[in-house]
């Protein structure tokens, strides 16, 4: 597992990947916040010379006092820009280190078992993807910079005030340390940070159940309930309220005080003159430097107040990091540096057993116990049994989407994970019953099966697959653009654009979900007959649902809670009268209903 | 910029935390007035050489500014209460709002918009709005203040010099509505290519098992990476396009500081001005035009910011679905010449219908033919667009939406089950059930047994962290909670029966209880299914082409008699190589 720092350590790491663009950046924030200090400087030196000529003002010097106006000018206009230059430097390197990382993260996320992405983990990787990442950005293009540039400016300034006057410099800084260690205060309080974490813990709960209460609203709609009694969202929207309350009541003294004494630094340097002037009353030298002081004493609260931001934004980023972090730690299936490619395509299952543990359920029974069938090429291998039997996490195991715990998955006699996904995968087709299209033409959706394909090998499989018909009526044809805003397929259609995808990739071995469930008459039958063109040759495992289909394959395997307890072809098997024969029987029953009554019962 | 936006149509919620940050801003300036008393002090001893150093008065002095720290913790207090309390609760009644108004709207409204749109608004666009009331609005309204009472007060001591501070400011006033337009400009295409990448990336969780199929993980999806690519380059250009007005604001701003020195020494040697009131301007420019640059960057920061409040402001009078008679007691059903259309194309062209009550009536015909939209304006998700759909002889435009829904049970394909208990989940059908209704619905609906069988019984949480259902068993649930809303009609789609093969005879038993003596509407697939079915609706191209019983229809040679022979010379497909 890789290991990250944590903390300041780990947003530097980050930062690290444009090192040079940020240089530039924190040179001209340097300059520009050295330049923005001259017009101080400018007033100090002009009320000088005044002041020298407090008794007879004509004769004070009117060139220098113009002259130091214009360079006040000059250093305002160079400021500004320095300053914007190093803004855009910032910038350009904190959102191509945010296009970096959210690359990564999907990568990773793409390379993880199957059970990570289930629908509450979806709605926390999308909240991290979008605001967390974003966090970056603020501390990147905003803090680092601008922490740079407000520490290189109070080096200089409190340079210059200690060869001016060691001792009111001394006096300078007492506020500055009060306000220093009033945030650390803040910052160590164990308490503060509880309710930092049960913020974000409500803010993720807020922004899962708000995901939930938009997918859901046809429900909502439909049973007429009022936003109160959808308890969830409304709870926690309540809930984020009164921790956010309690997140800011916390800080509330804390914070007050803080900015009370950074505000009243001349509070601290003015008794402090008045006393050294009255031990020393006409000295105009004296003077002149309690002026210098008052004028840029005030300037050193602005390197505070944005120490003091960088803080609790810290807080808030290094939170953000560590969650982006936890993605990133997550375990790959580990995949072998040299890749075994299979020369025959047979599946075998060599006495796997398997459970989702690890992934949410608890103390779970193994889904897959001790299971051993081989599938043959040319073959079809059909998987029943009642639901939760599983035969579907069988089927998922193929193409592997989990690692089983023991035993092992092999494609002609070779381990699947001594395969490489990418040639895993373009060995197995799948036709999933949950069909899922992308938000791109349809001709990309089939594209997909085989990216290489030329334009008439995707026409020809949407023609095998019996798209092809519906397809060329839609007004852009294959350009059409399916989903959001764009045309809804219906969902026997969605199902043969996916069979059309399939036969494109013609891989040897296709996992079928027999995915017929939603397809009315029409489509069923076209479905059929393309499923018929993808089949033959392949090796083909088909997870039935309706016996029926599958009373033709070659062989049957009955699955019950975990493990095969019947094997053969259907004749074989009814005359096995066992757990197949009675389904069959309860099948034969089902078909014949009618609405209002169940056949081969009578009425209820 | 509207207050009326960034406050989410609250403006008079504004009040209390901008007069506290005007207050506080007020306060927080009277160390600064006590130090240049005390530099006018100073400077005037020096005026004539026989003036000695007023001690005494610059201690008075430093005495008060000791005085100030107390008044001032006061101000920020109360301020720090105001602005952040305020932020909170407005954020939070904005949100229930928002959700509530959401419920009311057509179902169309909300599908037309895409869900990841949506949860933005939710969550990130009353996240600025409470950033903006909590720090931006009172920070800007007390940072405009008080440059504005010091031009007041200094026009009295110079009215030249105070005039030459802010020469520059109706330049700053041009260049701000001049990048409040490059922003909405900018921002727009920011916004979008932020929404776009939330889109696909909501694309791609969710298509995951499909994209790994294909090999399409991380960079490979090209569309993603797209995405990303885009929400960057837009982002660069949104910030260098933008910020360079933004500086040259804070530009002319400042230069008030060495205008003033211009002028002043120009005023100064001319002797129309004196060196203590010269001193006091420079004094007070070198701190005046910190606020107002203040001032320019939350108002960058604001007005970005109030397009999130637009967008919640915009949502809220989108018009929500009237009506407000109670229903009537008849259930039968009647469309006249009822036109609906999505976009451009016709769904329905000119449906006239009569379902009578109690009756089984199937809607039948190839997909894409109208069926479910059918169902949907029954229900009321949408209105049509010409004609009338009646209950009881009444228009359902007129009937409180709510009360209409008391009278429909709907059992679609997609059940959508909260992350409840699965008792709770029953219960929504009627939330006044006893748990006793709930088991009774359960067990009529076939879905007591394996209920009963999970570890915690009705308690059981669904969804994640709890169990999972297969598709039948989920179905199952949504005819209990139908079965106990006990609605008088009933719209059910009969395909709902095959989404769990292996236990369909239970579906099929719930089913019949459901319908029992209930007007019943029903999306049929398997055509033998509703055969008996009272009246038989045969739907094509959004338009009724046949109607009557199955014998009629077989009897009449058309759409209806071609699919019953399709689907009786099929028998079920048949796997074979």
């Amino acid at each position: 597992m890789v290991k990250y720092e944590s903390g300041a350590g780990r947003l530097l790491e980050i930062a690290a990947e444009k090192s040079a663009l940020l240089i530039w950046a924190g040179i001209f924030s340097i300059c520009s916040a050295i330049f923005l200090q001259v017009p101080y400087l400018a007033v100090y030196f002009i009320l000088a010379e005044l002041l020298r000529n407090m008794a007879q003002p004509e004769m004070a010097d009117k060139i220098v006092m113009l002259h130091w106006g214009m360079i006040a000018m000059l250093s305002l206009i160079g400021g500004i820009i320095a300053m914007y230059l190093g803004g855009l430097c910032s910038h350009i390197a904190a959102f191509h280190i945010l296009y970096k990382l959210r690359l990564r993260l999907t990568e990773h996320i793409g390379r993880l078992s199957l059970g990570y992405l289930t629908q509450t983990s979806i709605g926390i990787v999308r909240k991290t993807l979008e605001q967390n990442v974003e966090k970056i950005e603020k501390f990147i293009a905003h803090q680092l910079p601008d922490i740079i540039s407000v520490m290189g400016a109070m080096l200089v300034m409190l340079a210059a005030m200690f060869y001016l006057h060691p001792w009111l410099t001394v006096v300078c800084l007492i506020p500055l340390f009060l306000c220093l260690a009033l945030q650390l205060g803040m910052m160590l309080n164990q308490q503060a940070k509880q309710r930092v974490r049960a913020y974000y813990d409500a803010l993720e709960q807020i922004n899962a159940s708000t995901v939930q209460y938009i997918r859901g609203m046809a429900a909502v709609k439909v049973f007429g309930q009022t936003v109160h009694s959808f308890r969830q969202l409304y709870h926690d929207i309540i809930r984020y309220r009164d921790l956010s309350v309690r997140y800011s009541d916390q800080f509330q003294n804390g914070f007050s005080m803080f900015k009370v004494v950074l505000g009243s630094i001349l509070t601290f340097v003015l008794p402090g003159g008045i006393y050294l002037l009255s031990r020393d009353p006409g000295n105009i030298d004296l003077v002149l430097v309690l002026l210098f002081f008052l004028i840029m004493a005030p300037g050193l609260a602005v390197p505070i107040y944005k120490l003091m931001h960088f803080a609790g934004a810290f807080r808030d980023i290094t939170e953000g990091v560590a969650r982006i972090d936890s993605i990133l730690q997550e375990k790959p299936l580990p995949q072998v540096e040299i890749s075994s490619l299979p020369q025959s395509f047979d599946v075998e299952f060599d006495e796997v057993t398997f459970s989702y543990n690890g992934y949410g359920a608890e103390g779970s029974l193994p889904v897959l116990n001790n299971v051993s069938f081989k599938a043959l090429p040319g073959r079809i291998t059909a998987l029943v049994g009642p639901s939760g039997s599983g035969k579907s996490t069988a089927a998922n195991l193929i193409p592997r989407f989990w690692d089983v715990d023991r035993g092992a998955v092999k494609i002609g006699g070779i381990d699947i994970r001594n395969i490489q996904s990418k040639d895993l995968m373009n060995t197995v087709s799948f036709v999933f019953q949950d069909t899922f299209l992308f938000y791109d033409t349809l001709y990309a959706n089939i594209a997909a099966g085989r990216p290489s394909a030329t334009r008439e090998e995707v026409y020809a499989a949407a023609r095998a697959a019996q798209c092809h018909g519906f397809i060329e009526r839609l007004p852009q044809g294959y350009d059409t653009v399916i989903g959001e805003g764009g045309t809804y397929l219906s969902g026997g259609e969605e199902q043969r654009v996916a069979v059309a995808r399939a036969i494109l990739k013609n891989a040897p071995i296709l996992v079928l979900d027999e995915a017929t469930a939603f397809a009315d008459a029409e489509n069923e039958y076209k479905l059929q007959l393309a499923l018929k063109a993808l089949m033959c040759d392949k090796t083909v495992i088909v997870i039935a649902h309706r016996l029926a289909s599958i009373k033709e394959a070659d062989n049957i395997l009955v699955f019950q809670r975990g493990t095969i307890v019947e094997e053969g072809t259907h004749l074989e098997l009814i005359e096995g009268n066992g757990l197949y024969t009675a389904m069959w029987t309860a099948y034969t029953n089902t078909d014949a209903w009618k609405l209002g009554t169940v056949a081969g019962k009578g009425n209820r | 910029m509207k207050l009326y936006n960034i406050t989410i149509g609250e403006p008079k919620k504004i009040f209390k935390p901008a007069l506290y940050g005007v207050l506080s801003n007020i306060i927080n300036v009277l160390p600064f007035a006590l130090a240049i008393e005390a530099v006018r002090l100073i400077f005037s001893s020096f005026a004539q050489p026989g003036i000695t150093l007023d001690l005494a008065r610059l201690w008075l002095v430093c005495g008060s500014m000791v005085l100030t720290i107390f008044v001032m913790f006061g101000g920020e207090v109360l301020a720090y209460r105001a602005a952040y309390r305020g932020a909170y609760l407005l954020a939070a009644t904005g949100r229930v709002k928002l959700a509530e108004h959401l419920r009311k709207l057509p179902l169309g409204a909300i599908i037309s918009r895409d869900s990841g749109g949506l949860s933005n608004m939710m969550m990130g666009d009353f996240a600025l709005i409470e950033h903006s009331l909590s720090h931006l609005v009172p920070q800007l309204i007390g940072a405009l203040v008080l440059p504005l009472l010091a031009f007041l007060l200094l026009l009295f001591l110079d009215w030249r010099m105070a005039v030459t501070m802010f020469a520059a400011l109706p330049v700053v006033i041009l260049l701000t509505m001049l990048t409040a337009k490059l922003q909405l400009r900018l921002g727009g295409g920011h916004m979008k290519a932020k929404i776009s990448a939330i889109n696909r990336l909501q694309e791609y969780l969710n298509g995951i098992r499909v994209i790994k199929a294909h090999n399409l993980t991380g960079e490979r999806f090209i569309k993603l990476e797209e995405a990303f690519r885009n929400l960057m380059t837009a982002s660069i250009k949104f910030e260098s396009l933008v910020v360079p007005a933004v500086m040259a604001a804070i530009v002319c701003i400042r230069a008030g500081l060495p205008l003033m020195v211009f002028i002043g020494v120009h005023l100064l040697l001319g002797g129309e001005l004196s060196i203590v009131a010269f001193v006091t301007f420079l004094l007070i420019g070198t701190r005046i035009f910190d606020p107002l640059t203040t001032v320019l960057i939350n108002f960058a920061e604001l007005s970005y910011n109030e397009q999130a409040g637009r967008r919640i402001v915009e949502l809220y009078t989108e018009p929500i679905m009237r009506g407000l008679e109670v229903p009537p007691n008849k259930y039968d059903i009647t469309l006249e010449q009822v036109t609906f259309q999505y976009g451009d194309s016709f769904v329905l062209a000119n449906v006239s219908l009569q379902i009578p009550e109690g009756s089984l009536t199937a809607f039948v015909g190839p997909s894409g033919g109208g069926k479910s939209t059918v169902f949907k304006l029954i229900a009321r998700f949408y209105d049509p667009q010409q004609g009338r759909v009646l209950l009881g002889g009444k228009d359902i435009k007129t009937i409180e939406p709510e009360l209409l829904l008391e009278k429909i049970s709907v059992v679609f394909q997609d059940v959508y089950l909260f992350q409840d208990t699965i008792g709770n989940n029953i219960r929504m059908g009627r939330q006044s059930a006893t748990q006793q209704e709930v088991e009774e619905a359960a067990q009529r609906a076939c879905c007591h047994t394996f209920i009963m069988q999970l570890p915690q019984g009705y308690n059981t949480p669904v969804g994640e962290g709890g169990c999972t259902l297969s598709g039948g068993e989920k179905q199952r649930i949504s005819i209990a909670r139908a079965i106990l809303k006990d609605a008088p009609v009933v719209l059910l789609d009969e395909a709902t029966a095959a989404l769990d093969p292996e236990n369909e005879q239970d579906i099929q038993k719930a089913i019949n209880e459901l319908i029992h003596g209930r007007t019943v509407i029903v999306i049929a697939h398997k055509l033998k299914t509703v055969s008996t079915a009272d009246q038989i609706v045969v739907l094509a191209d959004g338009q009724v082409v046949e109607q009557g019983q199955h014998r009629e229809l077989l009897a009449g040679k058309g759409l209806y008699s071609q699919l019953w022979d399709l689907q009786q010379t099929m028998q079920g497909w048949r796997i074979s190589s």
